[in-house]
């Protein structure tokens, strides 16, 4: 049977150029109709959905970094916080700070999210010559100050007393706020995994794997690494965006502390490293069940972070391909017994 | 002393050995010869410890060492010197000599171990406090090869010592295994200077492509038709 | 020696070694204007982080050069030795509260020190043997990534698990001895102060002894330097590197009790010491261990030059100043790295 030819070998086809097997899209548009259904349509429910949505968004951008160049960006936290500032400060009114510029949030979040690449812009170039724990350990560094800056800026932000700019929308209500952040995070998706199709992305695993190997072979590594640091950057500040004006509330030491950064990554590796998608496959169950956690057992704070850590490790030794990996062994699996049977 | 029966090895997605059989009797100065990529190295580092064989059995002494960690075949009486020589680069050759004796834990066997190797190579003892990474290429040869008998071992496995030495310098390094042997030491050599290793040798493998493909007294194999063709270029 | 070789010598140092010398240079320059600026006190401060500092830096390093690992959760074997000397001494001082005893007194503290060795060096012997050496035989592809994220996610488990089983408090001492500051050149030191320079000290001494002397130590350089000549002269390389981050983990437990009277214990004060230890060894060069001893001394004077010339707000900025110099124009450090195999990706 050819495929191509089928209605149903078209639909998938032209899914797969988007970057979607069918699975992937009916849970997408699950996920679009889930604020519909009780008990998803409750208030506590939808900040879940979102801040599933928000995690799995952040993972996608920084496994365009660690999955493909190869280079853990210890200061992915710092970054997005960047552009959350960035956006909050140029869109605040209130005389609290030092400067009012009042600028629509709608605006700010893409000039939170360009400077925020422009960092990653900076971080690209200055760790071009450092390889593997050089360059994360530069961009923690880089993280740390980018933290520190913004915490003893207090004019502008308020420092640890953390800042509260206004919310993107009148409404109080979380549903609309999910759609916002359901679509940023699809956006972020496609954009980078189109890229990552691209001759782009061959670039990217081939400088990951040896950076000299592949300049020897006419890719131009400053280029594409210095790409994918700043694109992954902007997104970040993008995101960050999204969490000034939803979140409402910015501190330096919850946003951009490097433990934000390990909650990512742990998410993008557990998820699996340079899929893209596996992290957005395992955000929204983590986030639910942390959530769960939490109401149920007030009393055990960090339980989370110890189920990653423990995760992590678990999957970094005995199946370093993550759940990407092992969806592919079971879709393997399944079809053996569908084409025997 | 040395057995190896049928071992088959390699690395995870290659196999280098098949089937390689050899022995290695007390006392005796055995050759292992063959082209680049023959085999030879794997079979001293598999040996040694670092190779797992695939299949096979290896026996020293009799008893089955295949699978073994290396540093636990070191202790059974094993010394590999390395085609690398991997030495401690940035150690004193005196501390490079006191670690070959690590296991021995004697302090007097090791003082004895460390007087027979300067008598051997008087030049390690001229240079005793010079860091093993600044010496000339002939001299960490033989400080790679003291090192490897300062524990004393019953069998010396020497891969290539003669690779990218000049003429007088590999002759001195064959000049110290033939007075090894003398005193007793068994020893397996890789080489691929065919000539002088059939002359100072009692016998001889040739391996090529992973498979054994002729053995017997060296004195034979010098003048043997295909030996002549391919390895002396007669 | 001649003149001329004399001077042929310093440029050849000069040259070879011109970062390090330049920032050694620097860091006199720094603790001179310390000293003037603001009086002895800020200077012996200083000298006494850097050392407890240089203790952290050459654990860090060793696990480094011996492990190729980069240690992410080295300030959580800190926070443990914070909490170890604070549940052994309170208990003590307590008691000695009641039945005041002088030889108790004085030996307390070093107690507490002690048994936050022995639970470093416990707690280091079980991570290794649960969580690294499993990896190691797996495979070491990707060795320094995958140790680098482990150990960050051990680093989480270690602060969280900390948080939950004894909560967020801090537990603090308000001193070890209770005796007036010291007079040593007509400076007041705090016997505080003097024991943890002390403890560091000669914990740094015996390290460096055991490292050139003992047979053990010869075997752990070895393994640092060639892991497979290592093997070939009958080192059990399971052993040292159980060995190894036991000692490291011991060193940094050490650290955190020794200080116990200026940081107290709490789940997240390992993490200045990790970011200050890693400054170190980034700054001399990994797996240089004995450039992280003069490492942590030259740190520790540029966070008071820093704090007291720049303002401590800028504290963070600093470091990541000098660190992205360091990164690019001497990467493999000022003092040269010695560590195989950090060069791959």
């Amino acid at each position: 049977m050819d495929t191509r030819k089928t209605l149903w070998g078209r639909i998938t086809e032209g899914l797969n150029r988007l970057g979607f097997s069918p699975l992937g899209l009916l849970l997408i548009a699950i996920l679009f109709v889930l604020p519909l259904i009780p008990p998803f349509n409750q208030e506590h429910i939808l900040r879940w959905l979102i801040m599933g949505a928000f995690l799995a968004a952040q993972s996608v951008a920084f496994d365009f970094t660690g999955g493909y160049i190869n280079v853990v960006n210890f200061g992915f936290a710092a970054i997005l916080g960047l552009g959350a500032y960035t956006a909050a400060i140029l869109s605040n009114t209130s005389p609290v700070l030092a400067v009012q510029p009042g600028l629509s949030p709608w605006l700010t979040i893409w000039i939170g999210a360009l400077a925020s690449g422009l960092v990653g812009l900076g971080l690209g170039m200055l760790t071009l010559r450092l390889r593997g724990i050089f360059a994360a350990v530069m961009a923690w560094f880089v993280g740390i100050a980018l933290m520190g800056i913004v915490r003893n800026w207090t004019a502008v932000t308020r420092g640890p007393l953390g800042m509260h700019p206004t919310t993107l929308l009148e409404t109080t209500s979380n549903r609309p706020y999910f759609y916002i952040i359901l679509i940023m995070m699809l956006v972020v998706y496609i954009v980078l995994k189109q890229i990552v199709r691209s001759h782009y992305g061959l670039a990217f695993r081939a400088i990951g794997q040896n950076f000299d190997a592949a300049r020897a072979s006419g890719i131009n590594p400053t280029y594409y690494r210095v790409f994918n640091f700043t694109l992954s950057a902007f997104f970040a500040g993008w995101l960050g965006g999204f969490y000034a004006f939803y979140f409402g509330a910015l501190t330096p030491q919850t946003l951009m502390h490097t433990s934000k950064t390990v909650e990512v990554l742990a998410i993008a590796y557990i998820g699996g490293r340079g899929s893209l998608w596996g992290g957005i496959a395992i955000a929204f169950p983590f986030v639910f069940f942390i959530e769960f956690l939490r109401s149920n057992f007030t009393d055990l704070p960090g339980l989370h972070l110890i189920i990653y850590g423990v995760l992590m490790i678990v999957v970094m030794i005995y199946y370093p391909a993550g759940f990407v990996g092992l969806y592919e062994w079971a879709k393997a699996k399944l079809i053996g017994i569908f084409a025997k049977g | 002393m040395l057995e190896l029966k049928n071992v088959d090895a390699g690395y995870d997605f290659l196999q280098i050995l098949w089937g390689v059989s050899l022995h290695v009797g007390q006392g005796e100065f055995v050759a292992l010869i063959g082209p680049n990529g023959a085999g030879k190295t794997t079979t001293l580092r598999t040996i040694a410890g670092l190779l797992t064989p695939k299949s096979g059995e290896i026996l020293f002494n009799g008893q089955p060492i295949g699978g073994k960690p290396a540093y636990a075949i070191s202790r059974m009486g094993i010394s590999y010197v390395s085609e690398s020589l991997n030495l401690f680069t940035n150690m004193s050759v005196r501390e490079n000599l006191l670690l070959g004796a690590y296991a021995v834990n004697d302090a007097q066997k090791e003082q004895e171990s460390l007087e027979f190797v300067y008598g051997l190579f008087p030049r390690l003892k001229e240079r005793e406090k010079q860091l093993a990474g600044t010496m000339s290429g002939g001299e960490r040869k033989m400080l790679a090869i003291a090192r490897g008998l300062m524990s004393n071992p019953q069998l010396l496995l020497v891969d290539e010592p003669s690779l990218g030495l000049a003429p007088h310098l590999t002759h001195a390094v064959f000049q110290a295994l033939l007075e090894l042997r003398d005193r007793g030491v068994t020893i397996l050599l890789v080489e691929q200077n065919v000539n002088t290793t059939l002359e100072i040798t009692d016998r001889a493998y040739i391996l090529e492509h992973g498979r054994i493909v002729m053995e017997g007294p060296s004195r034979e194999m010098k003048a043997n038709e295909h030996v002549r063709n391919a390895y002396l270029g007669i | 020696m001649t003149q001329s070789s004399f001077l042929n010598s310093v440029l050849i140092i000069l040259r070879t070694k011109l970062p390090a010398v330049i920032v050694l240079g620097f860091t006199l320059l720094l603790a001179v204007a310390i000293g003037v600026e603001t009086g002895p006190a800020q200077l012996i401060n200083s000298i006494v982080s850097g050392g407890i500092l240089a203790l952290l830096a050459v654990g860090l390093a060793l696990v480094f050069g011996v492990m190729n690992i980069p240690h992410f959760a080295h300030g959580e074997s800190f926070m443990v030795g914070a909490y170890v000397g604070y549940f052994t001494f309170t208990p003590l001082n307590n008691y000695l509260k009641e039945n005041p005893n002088q030889l108790l007194s004085a030996v307390a503290p070093i107690l507490a020190v002690v048994a936050a060795a022995v639970a470093g060096a416990v707690m280091g012997a079980v991570i290794e043997r649960l969580i690294f050496a499993p990896l190691r035989h797996r495979t070491r592809v990707g060795w320094v990534m995958n140790t680098f994220l482990l150990t960050v996610g051990l680093a989480y488990i270690l602060i969280n698990g900390t948080t939950l089983l004894l909560g967020p408090n801090f537990r603090g001492i308000p001193r070890y001895y209770s005796v007036p500051p010291i007079e040593i050149l007509n400076i007041r030191i705090a016997a505080d102060r003097i024991f943890a320079f002390v403890i560091a000290i000669i914990t740094i001494v015996a390290m460096t002894f055991f490292m050139q002397k003992t047979r053990t130590g010869r075997a752990i350089r070895a393994v640092a330097q060639d892991e497979i000549g290592a093997e070939l002269v009958g080192i059990n390389l399971d052993f040292i590197h159980t060995l190894t981050f036991s000692l490291a983990t011991a060193m940094a437990a050490m650290a955190g009790a020794a200080l116990l009277y200026m940081f107290q214990a709490y789940p997240t004060v390992g993490l200045k010491p990790l970011y200050l230890s890693w400054y170190v060894v980034m700054l001399v060069g990994l797996g240089n261990v004995y450039g992280a001893i003069v490492g942590g001394f030259i740190v520790a004077l540029l966070q008071t030059a820093t704090q007291q010339f720049i303002g401590i707000a800028w504290e963070d900025v600093v470091p990541t100043i000098v660190m992205i110099l360091v990164l690019l124009i001497v990467p493999s450090g000022i003092f040269g790295s010695e560590v195989k195999g950090i060069q791959e990706q």
